[in-house]
């Protein structure tokens, strides 16, 4: 589990470990996702 | 100060050599690098003379920390009336130079004059030469260092170095060291062409004392896990500066297209993910725990074999989103000539675009470009160019004058898709939704530029208490407002200027991580390292007498309110794409001329701009020039 | 359990944290020169080697010095130089064949990595884990020869493609 903050709405929110996508709860905004280190996700792009 | 410093005066037209200790004055007063160079800028030169005449001073000055095991201690200043702007030129280099100069014992060098034929410098513990440099002259950057090394037969010696730009007075001629440190902006490799110095090499073995050894230790080694551990550091270490364009181009924040687009909407292999695709492993600076680059090797293409450093978010930018360009590849290979070549990657990217908008609308056509289609994302174009700039060929002759006489060259209305202020280009940022950011700009005093002021962290909409603790007053959180930015780009603006002048890394500070080091351990480093209280309110202060000497310096050359302006593009063309946060955004005329007052105001200036006499007393300014170095 | 300082090229960014915070360390100053670790590096091929002192099981250093100034710590089993013996005649500094012995300019001595007594400072700076303070026990052998191959691998790359 990481957090990474939404672009649209900068809310924060959890991402599955390993996940190579979230969406945004709040704003619904989905993105593609990375991970720099096994335990902090970033944002790649959307998705 | 336990370090004993000194200062050397290099007048290359008398060969004349002197040197100096640093007054305690200047010192308490200024710091060491970017402070006691703009000290210098202001004292040394008299108004309005040519920035490429014998009497313009290249100044070379290490940070206060320079060697100290944190932060990225490698940081060297360098400054000079800008030939590009005729505004203050100042650019700030890591790499390795600034630690090996200390080791030579001199902290500063002050360099005038005009050497007849190609010199280089040698500084070596203690005593400097002027060397011939006949043999380097039309050698490009990478090759500078080496043969230095060689003839020297010191593996060890940094040099700092200019390439065939610097040599063909490229008005944004940058200066490098290693495979890619640059100080890249306001054309300080032109003034070391225009002195035809080739070279500053440095070698030294002279212990660099501290007057608390072993509890600096532990306190670096403290500052390293402070950095370390943010969620940016760890980001950056992975995959460099590019991580900004996740953010940026996901958003629509990035200039594309020149500044018709906000967005590179097919710029997949552009993500910074992708140098994984190159990289042989990571970089750092001196005494840097972060290391922000990468080192690329390209094994196969019309380019291959090549070994570069980096790419920084910036080429991203200049040779990527803003000409169109959608392939990492193309940025490595451009980001290699520039380097290569010794020319900033920013302004030449820059102008490239603008090129490239002015050849869609017309204003330029085959016959002006010497058939060169400048088309977007046209990659062998952007190539042919950088090398013509760098050479002064054809088109890239024009170019190579930068902005100010490039427009005057071509007129018809090219101003107006002129992404620059007061003569810089503007980093690929697009700063409509950010108003901060757009003060930023508008106010540096080197012209457009994201590294005087730039409060990346207002990008996070971080709470309002949080925001109100570091500022020292009300800011909104919400970047695309106007409410309290001023005082941000206020507090950043000194911030930076002590970080410049102490010698770290400004990643390492209050940049992209609002839990990065800053005042309070900026204070104790200093105190640690040189025995010399300086509480966080007096870093403070002496942040705003380096930035208030920089904007004294601008006024004497007839700079005013009215250049503290933004690309009228900003005023009147609304984003077209992006996120709801960043689309249909313009920066609102009114609201800008009002943060400008106020961050006026919060300066002590008054409402033209001009420090008031009170200010001025107050920072101890009010008899400039007193030329105590 | 045997700790060894091991080196892993790979990760070395070149940063010189740790010349710079040995040299605090052990001279109180910083002076790369009188580090007890050096990084060598081909900066225009982008190859950086942290150079330190391996310990050796057999030690060259120790067999040549005529004084027997070189002795190996019971304890962290550095092998230190005993400076009242040391005559500073820099045989073993023309033996190492890691470079792993330097002389200290001004007192003509020879310096040598000892561990810090057993928690090198360079490993607690170098933030990539290049430099890493771990059991050796058996392995140690086997181990450097394993890294040993990896960097000739690497040169022989980078080499074949420069
Ligand atoms: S501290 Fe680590 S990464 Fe930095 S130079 Fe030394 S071995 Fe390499
Ligand atoms: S000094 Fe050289 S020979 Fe001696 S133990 Fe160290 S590496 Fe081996
Ligand atoms: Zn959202």
């Amino acid at each position: 589990m990481s957090e990474v903050r939404c672009l649209n709405c900068l809310k924060r929110f959890s991402v599955r470990q390993k996940a190579e996508t979230a969406t945004c709860p709040k704003c619904k905004t989905k993105y593609r996702i990375s991970w720099p280190t096994p335990n902090q996700a970033k944002i790649r792009g959307l998705a | 100060m336990v370090q004993k410093r000194k200062i050397a005066y290099i007048n290359l037209t008398t060969k004349k050599l002197s040197q100096k200790a640093m007054p305690k004055k200047i010192r308490t007063m200024y710091i060491g690098g970017r402070g006691i160079d703009m000290y210098m800028l202001y004292n040394h030169l008299k108004p309005k003379i040519d920035p490429l005449s014998p009497q313009n001073v290249l100044l070379v000055g290490a940070g206060l920390l320079g060697g100290i095991p944190c932060l990225g201690s490698g940081r060297c200043d360098i400054a000079a009336k800008s030939p590009l702007t005729g505004a203050v030129g100042d650019s700030n280099i890591g790499g390795f130079f600034a630690p090996e100069l200390r080791f030579t014992g001199f902290d500063h060098l002050a360099i005038t004059g005009k050497a007849e034929k190609p010199v280089y410098l040698l500084v070596k513990n203690d005593e400097i030469e002027i060397k011939e440099a006949s043999h380097l002259w039309g050698k490009d950057t990478f090759e500078t260092q080496t043969i230095i090394r060689k003839d020297q037969d010191d593996e060890n010696i940094k040099s700092l170095v200019i390439g065939v730009a610097g040599e063909n007075l490229v008005k944004f001629a940058n200066i490098l060291t290693g495979m890619k440190n640059s100080a890249g902006r306001t054309g300080m490799g032109c003034v070391m062409g225009s002195k035809n110095l080739k070279a500053i090499a440095a070698r030294g073995t002279t212990p660099l004392e501290f007057a608390h050894p072993d509890r600096l230790l532990e306190y670096c080694r403290q500052m390293n896990d402070m950095i370390t551990s943010t969620r940016w550091s760890k980001a950056q270490s992975r995959w460099g500066t590019m991580i900004i364009y996740s953010n940026t181009n996901t958003t629509g924040l990035i200039r594309t297209r020149n500044f018709q687009l906000n967005r590179l909407e097919e710029g997949q292999d552009l993500e910074p993910e992708n140098i994984d695709r190159y990289s042989i492993g990571t970089s750092g600076c001196y005494g840097c725990a972060v290391h922000c680059r990468h080192r690329y090797v390209l094994r196969e293409g019309p380019h291959a074999p090549l070994y570069g450093e980096g790419p920084e978010y910036t080429s991203l930018g200049a040779f990527g989103t803003m000409i169109d360009c959608r392939k990492m590849e193309t940025i490595l290979v451009a980001n290699h000539l520039v380097n290569k070549y010794g020319v900033d990657t920013l302004e030449t990217g820059g102008l490239i675009a603008w090129a490239m908008e002015l050849y869609e609308k017309g204003i330029l056509n085959d016959k002006m470009t010497d058939g060169l289609k400048l088309e977007w994302g046209n990659e062998e174009a952007l190539y042919e160019m950088i090398t013509n700039i760098a050479h002064r060929k054809g088109f890239g002759n024009t170019l190579a004058d930068g902005f100010k006489k490039a427009i005057a060259k071509i007129g018809n209305g090219s101003e107006y898709y002129a992404i620059q202020v007061k003569g810089m280009s503007n980093l690929h940022s697009d700063e409509r939704p950010t108003p901060s950011f757009a003060l930023g700009i508008a106010t540096s005093t080197r012209g457009a530029d994201h590294l005087r002021s730039r409060p990346a962290i207002d990008m996070y909409g971080l709470p309002e208490d949080l925001l109100e603790e570091v500022y020292g007053g009300p800011v909104a959180s919400e970047y695309n407002s106007y409410y309290g930015k001023p005082r941000m780009v206020w507090w950043q603006e000194r911030l930076y200027a002590v970080t410049d002048s102490i010698g770290l890394c400004k990643f390492q500070t209050v940049f992209c991580s609002v839990h990065a080091p800053q005042w309070k351990e900026f204070s104790k480093l200093i105190q640690l390292a040189t025995g010399v209280e300086i509480s966080e309110t007096q870093l403070m202060e002496i942040g705003e007498r380096i930035y208030t000497i920089e904007r004294l310096f601008n006024l004497r050359e007839g700079f005013s309110r009215k250049d503290d302006n933004l690309p009228e593009r900003y005023f009147k063309e609304p984003t077209p794409i992006g996120l709801p946060v960043a689309k249909n955004k313009k920066i609102d005329r009114e609201k800008f001329s009002k943060m400008l007052d106020e961050y006026y105001k919060l300066h002590g200036w008054g409402n033209d701009g001009i420090p008031t006499a009170g200010t001025l007393k107050k920072l101890g300014l009010d008899k400039e020039p007193s030329n105590l170095i | 359990m045997q700790k060894m300082l091991a080196v892993d090229p790979e990760k070395c960014t070149g940063c010189r944290l740790c010349e710079t915070s040995c040299s605090i360390y052990n001279e109180k100053t910083c002076t790369p020169e009188k580090a007890r670790i050096r990084v060598t590096k081909w900066e225009n091929e982008g190859i950086y080697i942290p150079m330190v002192c391996q310990q050796c099981d057999i030690p060259i250093c120790e067999s040549v010095c005529p004084m027997h100034a070189i002795k190996r710590d019971s304890n962290t089993q550095a092998l230190v130089i005993d400076k009242e013996l040391c005559v500073g005649c820099r045989l073993c500094m023309q033996f190492c064949p890691f470079g792993g012995i330097g002389v200290d300019d001004e007192t003509k001595k020879i310096i040598k990595c000892d561990l810090c007594n057993g928690e090198p400072i360079c490993v607690k700076f170098c933030q990539p884990m290049a430099l890493q303070y771990v059991d050796a026990n058996t392995l140690n052998t086997r181990k450097r020869r394993a890294a040993a191959k990896r960097f000739s691998d690497i040169l022989k790359k980078m080499l074949a493609t420069i």
